[in-house]
C-alpha cells in the first residue's frame, strides 16, 4: 500500500485544522488517515470525462432568496450568554499575534 | 529613495486593485435579517447566522443580489446567469463561522471595464506616452487634447460578506502587534460585501486614484454604498509590481493594504513603485508580501510574508442553492439603472455647452453636479451664457473648499445654487470683476448672505465707464515717462504694470479688460 | 385503558380523547420510565421536564375547553431530540465535550414543529459525537446501549433516539442521517427510522455535518407513527434555502396498499461483501411479503453503488472540516484557558474538545480540499454523485421504490468494530441514498436466525416521493406487525 501521508504532512494538517495532536496521536493518526485514503481509491478509477458535478443534491432548487426585511435578534447578553470569555460587550480572546499564529 | 518621476523613467509599474464596498444602503445584512448600523454597542446586531452558531443556515438577501447585478451594469459587466456560493475556509476570530461565504471561479459579474480621463499633472505620470498625438493609441491608452484616456479592465465583481471588528487591546495605538487582547465585535459579521477585481491595467498611481475615484462616483450614484473610505465601507487594496521598460514580463508583486483615502491611495503606492525600484536597482530581490502604508512615517511595512499561496480549501456552499438568474431578474435591475457619471458628462457638454474637461470634473462629485443643475434650472433663459462661468466656480472654488475642509457639506452650505447664480451673474454682466467675485464667493459662505448685498455693502461695483477709465489711464501714462519709454522700446510685459497702477488708482474696482483695451491704444 | 408506553401515535390520541388518562398523566409516566430504565440504556442526556409539562398543561386545557380535535398529528405523544438539534434553553452539546456548557439560544425548525404538532418534549438523546459514527461509542458522554442486548451497540450515529424508542421510553423521536444514522441505528433496535428526501424537512438549527447529505427524520415503533411524525415536521421552511415545498399525506399513503406498485430489487447487493446470511434471508422474505400483498417485483441495477462509500468519505469529511472549524472557542464551546495567544487556544480547545473521530474526519476533509488534492478527490466525487444519481433515476423509470437491507450485519457488541475503515463499511447499503438525496427508510422484518438480534429492511424511495416507501412499509408492518419495545423493556416489567 502506498503511504500518502507521512506524519510530517499530517502535523501540517493538524496545524492547519488547528487541532493539536501528542506524538501517539500523530503516529496513530497518520495510520488512521492513510488507511482510510486508501479505501477513496475508487473515486480515482472512474472515466469521469464530461461528467458534470452535482455540487447541490436536488437539481432544480435555485434563486432562493429572502426579502430584505429586518428580523429582531439577539440582546447583547443573548448573544455573549455562550462566550468562554468576554469584556465591555464583547468577545474577549488572546493576543492573535503570537507563536501559534501564522 | 528616488522621487516617482524619476523611477518611472526606468521602470514600468503593474497595478491591479481590489475594491471592496459594503452595501450600507440596505436594510439587514447578507445572510440574516440582522440591522445594518455603523457605530452601535458592540454585539446588539446579532443573530443565530452571523454569529455562527452550531445549526443555523444562511438565506441571501435579494436585495444584495440586484446590488451587485447594478453595479456590474455599471461598470460594463457581463452578468452571469449561473454562479453560486462558495466557502472559502480560515481561522480568523472575526468570521464567526470561520469560513468567509463567497463566489467560485464564476461571480455574478464578469469581464467589465471602465475608461478613466486623465488631464493635468497626473497624466505626466505616463512619461511613456510623450509625443502621443491626441487621437493615437498604444495599448489600452488614448491620447486626448489634454491627457490621455486608459481602459481598463474589470476582472469581475462577487458578491461576499463582512467579517466582523476588532479591538486590540495591550498594545500602542490599538495596534494588533504587541496586543495582549483583542475585543470582537459581529455587527458587522455578515454586511454584504462586494469586491471588484481589476485586471493589472494600471501604470501609474494617478490611474489607479482616478479608478476609485471613478468607482466611488458610479457606486454613489447607483446608490449602493455610502462608500465611507473614513468608515471602511469602501476599502482598496493594490497589487503593484515592476518591470524594465520596454519588458513584457511580470515582477514579482506586493499586495498593499490600509490605502483608507485618495490620498492614501495614490502615496501608498508611489512609495511602494519607488521602494521596489531601490531595491532592485541596489541588486535586491522583492518578496511576495503583504504590506501596511503608514502614511504618518510615509512608508510602507511587511505585515505577512507569503511563502505559498494562501489554500483557502475554496468549495461550494451546498447550504445556499445556486443562482439561475432570469433574462426577467437583469433587466428588471437594469431598469433602475440611473444616469451615470459619463452619461451626466455627456450631456452636460450637450446641453450646456460644457467642454469635456469641465463636464468631466463637474461630475466627479456628486455634489457639484447637482448643485451645478440646479443653478442652470435656476438660470432660466441666462443658462447658455452662465454655464461655463458657473461650472468653473463647481469645479475650481467649490471643489477647492471641499478638498480643504473634508467636513464641507455643499447643500447645506449657505451658498445655495440661487446665490452662485447671482454671483456669477454679476461677473459676466461686468457689474464686478472676477477678482472681486473670490472675495465675494467667501463672503457668501462666511456671512450667509446675498452675493448682491455684499456687493452693497462693500461698495465693490466695477467701473467699465470707458471715459471715467480713460482719465485714469492718461493720468497713470502721464506719471510715468520712463516706463512709457521702455514700454515703446520692445519692453511689452511692462502692460503689466500699468494695468497694476490704473487698478491701484481705482481701488480694484475698474474692469481690467477696459483698462487694458485703453493702455493699449494710447501707449501703440 | 390507563397509559402505557407501549401506546402508539393513535392510541394516545384516542385514550386523550375519551378521558382515559389526561397528558400530565403521559409525562409523568414517561419520566417515571426515564427514571427507571434509563440507567441501562442511556440514551437520554437531558430531561426536559418543565416544558413537557408546560405542553401537556396546554392539551389538557384543550381537551378541557373541546379544541384538542384541532391540535396537530402528535398530540400528547411523548417526544425526544437527537442532542444535535437546538431547543432553547437546553443544552446541545452534540455528545461532545466542546458543546458540553452550550445552551442553546434558539429553536430548530423540527424541534418547533414537533412542539407545535402537540408532541410532549421529554428530552434530548445521545448520540455519535457530532454524528460521526455507527454505534453512538464515540459519544463523550459514554455509549447508549441496544435495549435488546445490553452488550450490543444500538447503532449510530441517533443511536439515543432509537435506543429510547426500542425500550419504550419515547413514542416518537427525532434523528438526523448523514449516511445511515437514522436507518442503520433503527435496524439495530428493531424499530422504523425515516430519512426523508433531501429538502423535505428543514435542517434550521440542527447542528452540521455533512450539509449536502444531512437530513432529519423521525424513529418510531410503527410506521403509521412515523407518518405522523414525517406530516408533522416536513414541509418548506424560509430559514432554510434548501428545504422546499411538499404537499404530502404520509399517514394517506399507509393506506393505500401495495397492489401494483413496482418493487425493484438490486442483484448486486445480495453479493455484498460482508452481507451476513441471516440479514440476507429476512430480507428475502420481506421481498416476498411484498410479491404477496400484490407488488411487482423487478430487478433494477445502481452501477456505481460500489463508489458510494468512497464518495462518502470524500464529501462527508470535506463538508464536515468546514462546518466544525466555528468550534474555536471564542463565541462558544470548549476553551482551553490561559494561553497568551490565540493560535494556542485554538489548537488545545479543540485537541480537548473534539474526540478522535471527530479529529480524523476534520483533518481528513482539510487534506481532501486542500489544492491539487481537492481535483484527485472532492472533485470527482461530485461527479461519481452525478452517475449515482443518475444510476437512481434510471432505476425509478422501473420502479416506484426500490428494496435493500439497511444494514449488512445486526448489531455487534461494543469494542468489536474497532478499525475505523470497518466502521464505515456498516454504512454500505445507505450511503448512496444520502449522495443522491433520496428518502429511505428501515422498517423491522424479523430477528436474524443466528443473532436473534432485529434485521431491518430498507425501502429507498425517489426524490419527493417519499409516500411510497410509506406505502410499502405499510405493508411490511402488515405483515410483520408494529416493533415491540424490546423485551427486556416490555411494558409492564417496568413502570407502567
Amino acid at each position: 500500500m502506498t503511504q500518502q501521508l507521512t506524519q510530517r504532512d499530517v502535523r501540517d494538517i493538524a496545524t492547519y485544522a488547528r487541532i493539536g495532536l501528542t506524538d501517539e496521536e500523530l503516529e496513530q493518526m497518520t495510520v488512521d488517515l492513510n488507511n482510510i485514503i486508501e479505501t477513496l481509491k475508487p473515486i480515482t478509477e472512474f472515466d469521469l470525462d464530461g461528467v458534470e458535478p452535482t455540487f447541490h443534491p436536488i437539481g432544480g432548487l435555485s434563486n432562493v432568496m429572502r426579502e430584505d426585511v429586518e428580523v429582531p435578534g439577539f440582546t447583547q447578553e443573548q448573544a455573549l450568554a455562550n462566550a468562554p470569555k468576554q469584556q465591555d460587550g464583547s468577545f474577549l480572546i488572546p493576543a492573535i499575534l503570537g507563536g501559534g499564529d501564522q | 529613495m528616488k522621487k516617482l518621476e524619476e523611477v518611472l523613467q526606468d521602470w514600468e509599474a503593474v497595478i491591479g486593485l481590489e475594491i471592496h464596498a459594503e452595501l450600507t444602503t440596505l436594510n439587514t445584512k447578507m445572510f440574516c435579517g440582522c440591522k445594518l448600523e455603523f457605530g452601535a454597542d458592540p454585539n446588539t446586531h446579532t443573530c443565530p447566522i452571523c454569529l455562527g452558531l452550531p445549526g443555523a443556515l444562511p438565506v441571501p438577501n435579494k436585495a444584495a443580489i440586484e446590488s451587485i447585478v447594478l453595479a456590474g451594469l455599471a461598470t460594463n459587466c457581463d452578468i452571469e446567469k449561473h454562479s453560486m456560493f462558495y466557502r472559502k475556509n480560515y481561522m480568523y476570530p472575526d468570521m464567526a463561522k470561520n469560513f468567509q461565504t463567497t463566489q467560485g471561479p464564476v461571480a455574478f459579474c464578469m469581464r467589465g471595464h471602465l475608461d478613466l480621463e486623465v488631464d493635468g499633472a497626473g497624466a505626466k505620470e505616463r512619461i511613456d506616452l510623450d509625443g502621443l498625438k491626441p487621437g493615437e493609441s498604444q495599448g489600452n491608452v488614448t491620447a486626448t487634447e489634454d491627457g490621455y484616456v486608459a481602459h481598463v479592465g474589470i476582472t469581475r465583481i462577487h458578491m461576499e460578506e463582512d467579517a466582523g471588528k476588532m479591538v486590540h487591546i495591550g498594545g500602542d495605538e490599538g495596534r494588533i502587534a504587541g496586543a495582549t487582547h483583542s475585543l470582537v465585535d459581529y455587527n458587522r459579521a455578515g454586511t454584504p460585501l462586494i469586491e471588484l477585481v481589476t485586471e493589472p491595467d494600471l501604470r501609474t498611481p494617478e490611474e489607479a486614484r482616478l479608478f476609485m475615484q471613478k468607482l466611488r462616483q458610479i457606486y454613489l450614484a447607483i446608490g449602493i454604498s455610502d462608500c465611507s473610505m473614513e468608515e471602511g465601507s469602501m476599502r482598496c487594496d493594490g497589487n503593484v509590481s515592476l518591470r524594465r521598460r520596454g519588458s513584457t514580463g511580470l515582477g514579482v508583486k506586493t499586495e498593499l493594504k490600509n490605502m483608507n483615502s485618495f490620498k492614501n491611495l495614490h502615496d501608498g503606492l508611489a512609495y511602494e513603485i519607488c521602494r521596489q525600484a531601490q531595491v532592485l536597482e541596489e541588486g535586491g530581490q522583492i518578496y511576495q508580501e503583504t504590506r501596511h502604508w503608514d502614511p504618518s512615517a510615509k512608508r510602507t511595512i511587511v505585515m505577512r510574508v507569503k511563502e505559498t499561496a494562501d489554500d483557502y480549501r475554496l468549495f461550494p456552499e451546498a447550504d445556499l442553492a445556486p443562482y439561475d438568474l432570469t433574462d426577467e431578474f437583469i433587466e428588471g435591475v437594469r431598469a433602475k439603472l440611473p444616469e451615470l457619471p459619463d452619461q451626466k458628462a455627456a450631456r452636460f457638454q450637450e446641453s450646456f455647452g460644457l467642454s469635456a474637461y469641465d463636464a468631466r470634473h463637474l461630475v466627479e462629485h456628486r455634489a457639484t453636479s447637482n448643485f451645478f443643475e440646479e443653478g442652470m434650472k435656476l438660470a432660466g433663459d441666462k443658462a447658455a451664457k452662465l454655464a461655463k462661468p458657473l461650472a468653473n466656480l463647481a469645479i475650481n472654488d467649490i471643489t477647492a473648499r471641499m478638498n480643504a475642509d473634508e467636513s464641507f457639506d455643499l447643500a447645506a452650505s449657505p451658498l445655495t445654487p440661487a446665490r452662485a447664480v447671482e454671483l456669477v451673474g454679476l461677473i459676466a454682466t461686468d457689474a464686478i470683476s472676477s477678482k472681486q467675485g473670490k472675495e465675494v464667493f467667501a463672503a457668501v459662505l462666511d456671512e450667509d448672505k446675498d452675493p448682491s448685498a455684499i456687493v452693497e455693502e462693500r461698495g465693490m461695483k466695477q467701473v467699465s465707464d470707458t471715459g471715467a477709465i480713460e482719465a485714469v489711464v492718461d493720468a497713470v501714462v502721464a506719471a510715468h515717462p520712463d516706463e512709457v519709454a521702455r514700454y515703446k522700446e520692445g519692453n511689452t510685459k511692462l502692460i503689466g504694470f500699468f494695468v497694476g497702477q490704473c487698478m491701484k488708482e481705482m481701488r480694484g474696482q475698474g474692469n481690467p479688460k477696459v483698462i487694458n483695451q485703453l493702455l493699449a491704444k494710447k501707449l501703440n | 385503558m390507563a397509559y402505557s408506553a407501549n401506546m402508539n401515535v393513535a392510541d394516545i390520541r384516542a385514550g386523550l380523547a375519551a378521558g382515559e388518562f389526561t397528558a400530565r398523566e403521559v409525562a409523568e409516566a414517561s419520566f417515571k420510565r426515564i427514571e427507571e430504565l434509563d440507567g441501562d440504556v442511556h440514551a437520554f442526556l437531558e430531561l426536559t421536564k418543565d416544558a413537557a409539562f408546560e405542553q401537556a398543561a396546554k392539551i389538557d386545557a384543550a381537551i378541557a375547553n373541546g379544541t384538542f380535535d384541532q391540535m396537530g398529528p402528535l398530540a400528547g405523544v411523548p417526544v425526544a431530540f437527537k442532542d444535535n438539534m437546538n431547543y432553547e434553553g437546553t443544552h446541545t452539546t452534540c455528545s461532545s465535550h466542546m458543546l458540553e456548557n452550550y445552551v442553546s439560544p434558539y429553536t430548530a425548525t423540527c424541534v418547533a414543529k414537533t412542539i407545535e404538532a402537540g408532541g410532549i418534549p421529554l428530552g434530548k438523546l445521545n448520540m455519535d459525537e457530532f454524528a460521526f459514527g455507527s454505534s453512538t461509542e464515540t459519544s463523550a458522554f459514554g455509549p447508549t446501549k441496544n435495549p435488546w442486548d445490553l452488550e450490543r451497540v444500538p447503532g449510530g450515529s441517533s443511536g439515543g433516539s432509537a435506543a429510547s424508542v426500542a425500550a419504550g421510553l419515547a413514542c416518537v423521536t427525532l434523528g438526523s442521517d448523514t449516511g445511515g444514522s437514522i436507518r442503520q441505528p433503527a435496524s439495530f433496535c428493531g424499530i422504523v427510522g425515516v430519512k426523508p428526501t433531501y429538502g423535505m424537512v428543514s435542517r434550521y438549527g440542527v447542528v452540521a455535518f455533512g450539509s449536502s447529505l444531512d437530513q432529519v427524520g423521525p424513529f418510531a415503533r410503527s410506521v403509521r407513527d412515523a407518518a405522523a411524525a414525517m406530516d408533522a415536521i416536513c414541509g418548506h421552511d424560509p430559514m432554510d434555502c434548501t428545504s422546499q415545498y411538499v404537499k404530502a399525506d404520509f399517514r394517506a399513503a399507509c393506506e393505500q396498499g401495495v397492489a401494483g406498485m413496482r418493487i425493484g430489487v438490486v442483484p448486486g447487493f445480495m453479493d455484498a461483501p460482508g452481507l451476513t446470511d441471516e440479514v440476507k434471508a429476512r430480507v428475502a422474505e420481506a421481498t416476498e411479503a411484498l410479491r404477496a400483498a400484490g407488488a411487482e417485483i423487478v430487478e433494477v441495477e445502481l452501477p456505481h453503488a460500489d463508489a458510494a462509500i468512497a464518495a462518502y468519505y470524500v464529501l462527508g469529511p470535506c463538508e464536515a472540516f468546514s462546518n466544525l472549524a466555528r468550534f474555536d472557542s471564542v463565541r462558544y464551546g470548549y476553551c482551553d484557558e490561559g494561553h497568551k495567544d490565540l493560535g494556542s487556544q485554538y489548537e488545545a480547545s479543540r485537541a480537548a474538545g473534539f474526540g478522535m473521530e471527530a479529529k480524523r474526519r476534520i483533518m481528513l476533509g482539510s487534506y481532501l480540499l486542500s489544492s491539487g488534492v481537492y481535483e484527485k478527490y472532492y472533485y470527482p466525487a461530485q461527479q461519481v454523485r452525478t452517475l449515482i444519481t443518475q444510476d437512481y433515476q434510471a432505476a425509478y423509470e422501473k420502479c416506484d421504490v426500490i428494496l435493500a437491507p439497511t444494514s449488512p450485519r445486526t448489531a455487534f457488541k461494543f469494542g468489536e468494530v474497532g478499525d475505523p475503515v470497518e466502521m464505515h463499511l456498516a454504512d454500505i447499503f445507505t450511503v448512496s441514498i444520502n449522495i443522491a438525496g433520496n428518502g429511505g427508510m428501515s422498517v423491522p422484518c424479523g430477528l436474524g436466525a443466528d443473532s436473534g438480534l432485529p434485521v431491518g429492511v430498507q425501502l429507498i424511495a425517489p426524490q419527493f416521493k417519499d409516500e411510497n416507501m410509506f406505502r410499502a412499509a405499510a405493508a411490511l408492518e402488515a405483515v410483520y406487525g408494529a416493533a415491540p419495545i424490546a423485551p427486556d423493556f416490555a411494558a409492564g416489567k417496568a413502570g407502567e
